[in-house]
C-alpha cells in the first residue's frame, strides 16, 4: 500500500536478493567445475567453467557497485547503509576464493593424487554447505527471521569440521611421497578451500551482530 | 515597532540555535534534507507559537509589573545575554536569561511574583528529570511497538525515518508553542501587545530563526547524540518534545535543549550506557545559575543606565 515510500530501499532490497542469487550460480558453476576436474580433468568443460564463474564473479562486482550507489543516494538511514556496505564487502571476497581456486588449478596445472580426491570433495561439499547456509541467513536478517542465531551455530560447526578436513588433507599430502613442490601447491590450495568456510563464517557472525544490534 | 526589535532579534536567536534540538539528529546523520528540516521546524514552530502559546505568555507576563520602556529592557537584557554566552562558548537558555531579566526588572521595582517564579524555578529544574523520566518510558513503549511490528530491516528505517520527521515536526511546535513566551511576554506585561499579536510576532521571529538554522549548528547541538542509534535518536526527539509541550500547558518556559539533554540521559539509563559526557551535566547546572545571573545584571545595569538623567553644569 505505501510501496511508494519504500521505492528505494525496495529497490535495494531486490538488488541485494539478486545479489545472492548470482553468489549461488557462481557456487553452483564452482561445485560443476570442481566435479568436472576431478572426474575429467583439465577439458574444455572446465575451462569453460571457469570462464563462467569469471564473468559471475564480475557480475557479482557490478550489482555490489549498483547497491553502492543507490545507498550513497540516501536510501536507508545512515547506520544501515554501513552495516550492508560492510556484508556486502564480506560476502563478495567468496565469490572472489570461488575464482582464486579455480584459476590457481587452471594456470599451475594441479594435479591432485588420487588418495586425497575424497577429501578434498568432502572439504568442498562441507565448505559449499557453509555458503548455503549463510545465503538462507542474510536473506533471514532481511526478513527479520527468527532463525539467525541456530544458522550461525551450523555454519560455527560447519567451520569447525573444514578446518579439522583441512589438517587431516595437509597431514596426509606432507606424509605421501610426492614431489616437494606439488607439495605446497596442493598444501595451498586445501589453504584456500579452507579459507571458503572461514570467510563464510566472518561474514555469518556479521550477521549476527547486525541483527542484534537492530534490537530495540 | 522598534521596541519590539530585541524581541524579535531574540526569537530569531532562539529559533536558530534551538531548531537544531528538534530537527538536529536527522539533519546531521542525513537522514532528512537541510532545506526540509528547516521548513518544517520554521512552519510548526510558528502554528505552536500561535495555537498554544498564549499560556507562558501570561505566566512571563504576570510575574512583574512593567512598562514599555522596561520590557524593552528585559528584552534587550535576555538578548544580549544569549548573544554573548553563545559567542564564547558558555551554556545558554533562552527562557532563564528572559526569566532573569525580568527577575532583575521586579527586584528594582520591588514588584515580584514570588508564587510564579517559585513555579519557573521548579520547572528549570523539572525539565531534564522530567525529560528523562519520560524517554524511558517512551523507550519502553515504542520499543514494545516496534519489537512487535516484525518488519524487516529496510521498513524499519522508513518506518523511522518518517518517525523522525513527525516527532521533530511536533517538537518545533512544541519549541514554539513553550518559548514564544521568552519573546514577547514582556510586551504584554507593559500591555504593549496583545497574547495573540505577541504569540503571532514572536511566533513568526522563532520561524525565521528556524529557517536560518544552519548544518554547522545542527552538528554542533547534537554532538552529544551521536553515539545514538536511529531509534534512540528518535526517542530522544520525542521526549523532549513531549516535555516541552508537558510544561506548555503548565505555562513555564523551559530550555529546549536541557530536555534534549535529559531524554538523552533517560535513553541511556534504559540501555545502561554512559550517553551524556559529564560536562554536559555540570554545564547544565552552570546554565541553572549562570544564565539568569548574568540576565538579571544585565537588566538591573540597563535599568540604572536608561534612568539616568543628564545634569546641566552651573
Amino acid at each position: 500500500m505505501f510501496r511508494f515510500l519504500f521505492k528505494r530501499e525496495h529497490q535495494v532490497e531486490q538488488l541485494i536478493y539478486g545479489y545472492l542469487d548470482n553468489l549461488k550460480m557462481v557456487q553452483e558453476n564452482f561445485l560443476k567445475a570442481m566435479n568436472i576436474y576431478f572426474e575429467r580433468g583439465f577439458c574444455e568443460d572446465f575451462e569453460f567453467l571457469i570462464e563462467q564463474t569469471h564473468k559471475l564473479e564480475s557480475k557479482a562486482d557490478d550489482t555490489r557497485y549498483e547497491i553502492e550507489t543507490l545507498m550513497y543516494a540516501k536510501a536507508l538511514i545512515p547506520e544501515s547503509r554501513g552495516d550492508i556496505l560492510g556484508l556486502l564487502e564480506a560476502i563478495d571476497q567468496i565469490p572472489g576464493l570461488f575464482e582464486l581456486i579455480l584459476y590457481m588449478i587452471q594456470t599451475q596445472r594441479l594435479a591432485v593424487p588420487d588418495f586425497l580426491v575424497t577429501d578434498i570433495r568432502e572439504l568442498v561439499s562441507v565448505s559449499l554447505q557453509c555458503c548455503d547456509l549463510l545465503v538462507k541467513e542474510v536473506e533471514a536478517l532481511f526478513r527479520k527471521s527468527e532463525e539467525i542465531r541456530s544458522l550461525v551455530a551450523t555454519i560455527d560447526n560447519n567451520e569447525s569440521h573444514c578446518d579439522h578436513i583441512e589438517r587431516r588433507i595437509i597431514t596426509r599430502i606432507f606424509d605421501s611421497d610426492l614431489d616437494p613442490f606439488q607439495k605446497l601447491q596442493l598444501k595451498e590450495m586445501v589453504i584456500q578451500l579452507g579459507e571458503i568456510s572461514d570467510q563464510t563464517d566472518r561474514v555469518s557472525r556479521r550477521v549476527h551482530i547486525i541483527s542484534v544490534k537492530r534490537q530495540v | 515597532m522598534t521596541a519590539l526589535l530585541s524581541g524579535i532579534f531574540l526569537g530569531w536567536s532562539l529559533g536558530y540555535h534551538d531548531a537544531a534540538n528538534v530537527f538536529g539528529s536527522a539533519v546531521s546523520s542525513r537522514m532528512l534534507k537541510f532545506s526540509t528540516a528547516a521548513l518544517l521546524a520554521s512552519a510548526f514552530a510558528l502554528i505552536g507559537a500561535v495555537l498554544e502559546g498564549s499560556a507562558g505568555i501570561e505566566t512571563l507576563a504576570g510575574l512583574t509589573h512593567l512598562d514599555l520602556r522596561l520590557a524593552v529592557v528585559c528584552s534587550l537584557g535576555a538578548a544580549i545575554t544569549v548573544t554573548i554566552m553563545t559567542t564564547i562558548g558558555l551554556p545558554v537558555s533562552t527562557s532563564q536569561a528572559a526569566v532573569g531579566a525580568i527577575i532583575g526588572i521586579g527586584f528594582f521595582n520591588r514588584q515580584l511574583n514570588m508564587a510564579g517564579i517559585g513555579k519557573v524555578i521548579a520547572c528549570w529544574l523539572g525539565t531534564p528529570v522530567g525529560a528523562a523520566f519520560i524517554a524511558v518510558l517512551v523507550y519502553r513503549g515504542l520499543g514494545a511497538l516496534y519489537n512487535r511490528l516484525g518488519v524487516n530491516l529496510f521498513q524499519s528505517d522508513v518506518l523511522l525515518r518518517l518517525c523522525l520527521i513527525t516527532a521533530g515536526s511536533y517538537g518545533a511546535y512544541a519549541l514554539g508553542a513553550n518559548n514564544v513566551a521568552n519573546v514577547t511576554a514582556v510586551f504584554v506585561g507593559a500591555g504593549f501587545l496583545s497574547s495573540l499579536s505577541a504569540a503571532l510576532i514572536g511566533g513568526l521571529s522563532i520561524s525565521f530563526g528556524c529557517l536560518t538554522f544552519s548544518r554547522r549548528v545542527a552538528a554542533t547541538v547534537t554532538r552529544k547524540l551521536v553515539r545514538l542509534d536511529a531509534f534512540s535518536a528518535l526517542v530522544v526527539v520525542l521526549a523532549g518534545a513531549i516535555t516541552m509541550h508537558a510544561y506548555t500547558f503548565v505555562g513555564v518556559p523551559v530550555s529546549a535543549s536541557q530536555a534534549v539533554v535529559g531524554a538523552v540521559l533517560g535513553v541511556g539509563i534504559v540501555k545502561g550506557i554512559n550517553t551524556v559526557r559529564r560536562r554536559t551535566l555540570v554545564n547544565i547546572l552552570l546554565g541553572w545559575f549562570l544564565t539568569p545571573a548574568v540576565a538579571c545584571s544585565l537588566a538591573l545595569v540597563m535599568n540604572f543606565a536608561v534612568h539616568l538623567h543628564y545634569v546641566v553644569a552651573r
